[in-house]
């Protein structure tokens, strides 16, 4: 896994004890994965900013609850992978994803972009065109079936073992690894029908 | 091995998770398959791009705005808290307080279902008397069939229909002042030779040109339902439903006649339903009611008996003299008639006038 080194025991107590502080280091260890997570299962800053906000106010009302505070990384995982499939669900009933596709200009940090046209053969070698194919990569994933996309967000965004994925989704590894592999080869087929 | 088993095996390809035996295999296929070989190009295109894809900056202010979705919700949740307290507070404090509501629970509940059944008893009251209504459509229509020349079927006008109107003839003398009384027998005299029609069709006539007493009749105050209901018992089994015949006397010696009346009522198998100064109130079998007027001619002191059928017109004047001692009289009239149930029974009124 990618992230930064595991919080501490004593900062987890101490935000089980209420600690606004413990709480707020928290907040900053883990922000940035809960964040990327959520940017990356919905495909919206704001909505991501929102729906990050909401899994640590999930966090601060039922740490107390946590039991095992050496588990804390998986359970904050867990607890933003349910927020996440709650938003798209919410956002699916409302028709939020149906009015965009592949060709539609593609919303980042700096604004809207034009899509990129994928070819195999090419090699992006500038700023411009790897956020291009960042963002062209990220409206491929979301024109994924949603376990999908979760399966590619943890473990080759998210660098996620299979292991912990495996206890994440409660599914066998090899499961994991066959329907990663699927997932991968979709991937791909969405990204050469957009581009032709 | 196949394509389709090569292609499987990209992902653990690219993750270098195949054995060195199978990975040479797989290497010996895309040698030799120029459509699998572009197959994994692609895919490995896709997976470098996808490992291209590097991690978003959270947005600015992230925190700050969590802090005050925070304060939000510790706003939002007032009442959560105050149930909260409410938990918290001593179980000495709590237990006199969840006694005293307790009680005026059940204050509220007692006064409540005692009150429930006084007003079921007043809609009781007042659901006889809602009747007129159909009454009126009903009259209406033996009305247009009178027309037509079916007197019969107008005789045979359901007997059970309270009519309000059909009861003024029996109150209007009862409560008549002796002044009053010679006019009525002209007034009566006159109409039974100008109107030959059936008596049931003036009867209509008047209720349809007097809607103020069928509003009356409608519309009984309470204290007027607990009058009737005193004297309900006494009258119940006796009265008929058809509309009380009257029958004046003119007499000499009042207490004589009024016993000869009494024998003679007893005599045709009827009886006294009410007797009051001037007026007598009999129920006596339909089929002896001629031979019994026959029989009342002869007792008359002028051996006349002015017979006039009762009607709500006919009396109309007499009820021109309005208070309360009269409305109540005109009540119990009404009751007698409205109990009536027996069909081979008549009501007979008796008008003594003294010469």
């Amino acid at each position: 896994m990618k992230t930064s080194p595991k919080i501490q025991k004593e900062v987890i107590e101490c935000c089980k004890a209420g600690d606004e502080k413990a709480f707020a280091e928290i907040v900053l260890h883990s922000q940035k994965k809960v964040f990327n997570i959520a940017y990356r299962m919905l495909g919206n800053m704001e909505e991501a900013k929102d729906l990050a906000q909401e899994v640590f106010l999930s966090v601060f009302e039922s740490i107390k609850d946590l039991k095992e505070e050496i588990k804390f990384d998986a359970w904050l995982t867990q607890i933003t992978l349910n927020h996440c499939r709650n938003r798209w669900k919410y956002l699916k009933r409302r028709q939020y994803f149906n009015s965009e596709s592949l060709d539609d200009p593609i919303e980042t940090e700096d604004g809207n972009m034009p899509r990129v046209i994928y070819d195999p053969s090419d090699n992006p070698e500038t700023l411009y065109e790897k956020k291009m194919i960042q963002q062209f990569i990220q409206k491929g994933l979301l024109k994924l079936k949603e376990d999908q996309r979760e399966l590619l967000v943890l473990r080759d965004l998210q660098g996620f073992s299979y292991e912990e994925m495996a206890v994440l989704l409660g599914l066998p590894e090899g499961t994991i690894k066959s329907k990663l592999h699927r997932a991968r080869m979709d991937l791909k087929e969405v990204l050469e029908r957009s581009a032709h | 091995m196949d394509c389709e088993k090569v292609r499987d095996r990209f992902s653990s390809l690219w993750e270098k998770e195949l054995a060195p035996s199978e990975e040479k295999i797989v290497r010996e296929h895309l040698s030799s398959c120029p459509g699998c070989q572009k197959e994994l190009e692609r895919f490995e295109k896709t997976m470098r791009w996808l490992h291209s894809v590097g991690e978003v900056e959270v947005p600015d202010g992230f925190l700050p705005e969590l802090y005050k979705k925070m304060e939000g919700r510790k706003g939002a949740t007032p009442g959560g808290k105050a149930r909260g307290r409410w938990f918290r507070f001593p179980l000495s404090l709590k237990l006199p307080v969840q006694a005293v509501a307790m009680v005026a629970i059940v204050f509220l509940v007692l006064y409540l279902t005692k009150m429930m059944p006084m007003e079921m008893f007043r809609l009781k009251e007042t659901q006889p008397t809602s009747s007129p209504l159909p009454v009126e459509k009903k009259s209406e229509q033996v009305l247009a069939q009178k027309e037509m020349g079916k007197e019969r079927r107008v005789m045979e006008t359901p007997p059970e229909t309270p009519r309000p109107k059909e009861a003024e003839p029996a109150q209007a003398p009862a409560a008549a002042e002796g002044k009053e009384e010679g006019a009525l027998v002209a007034q009566m005299k006159e109409e039974a030779k100008k109107v030959e029609a059936p008596p049931q069709k003036t009867e209509i006539m008047a209720y349809q040109i007097e809607p103020k007493d069928a509003e009356r009749a409608r519309v009984p105050s309470p204290e007027q339902g607990k009058v009737q209901k005193g004297l309900v018992a006494k009258e119940k089994s006796v009265l008929a439903s058809k509309p009380p015949q009257e029958i004046i006397l003119r007499i000499s010696d009042r207490e004589k006649v009024i016993f000869q009346l009494q024998e003679l009522v007893k005599q045709f198998g009827g009886e006294i339903v009410r007797a009051e100064d001037n007026m007598l109130l009999a129920s006596l079998p339909t089929a002896s009611i001629s031979e019994f007027e026959k029989e009342l001619g002869e007792l008359s002191a002028s051996a006349k008996a002015d017979k006039a059928i009762a009607q709500k017109q006919a009396v109309g004047g007499l009820r021109a003299a309005p208070g309360v001692k009269r409305e109540e009289v005109d009540e119990r009239n009404r009751e007698s008639a409205r109990r009536v149930s027996d069909e081979n029974r008549t009501v007979v009124r008796i008008l003594l006038i003294q010469e």
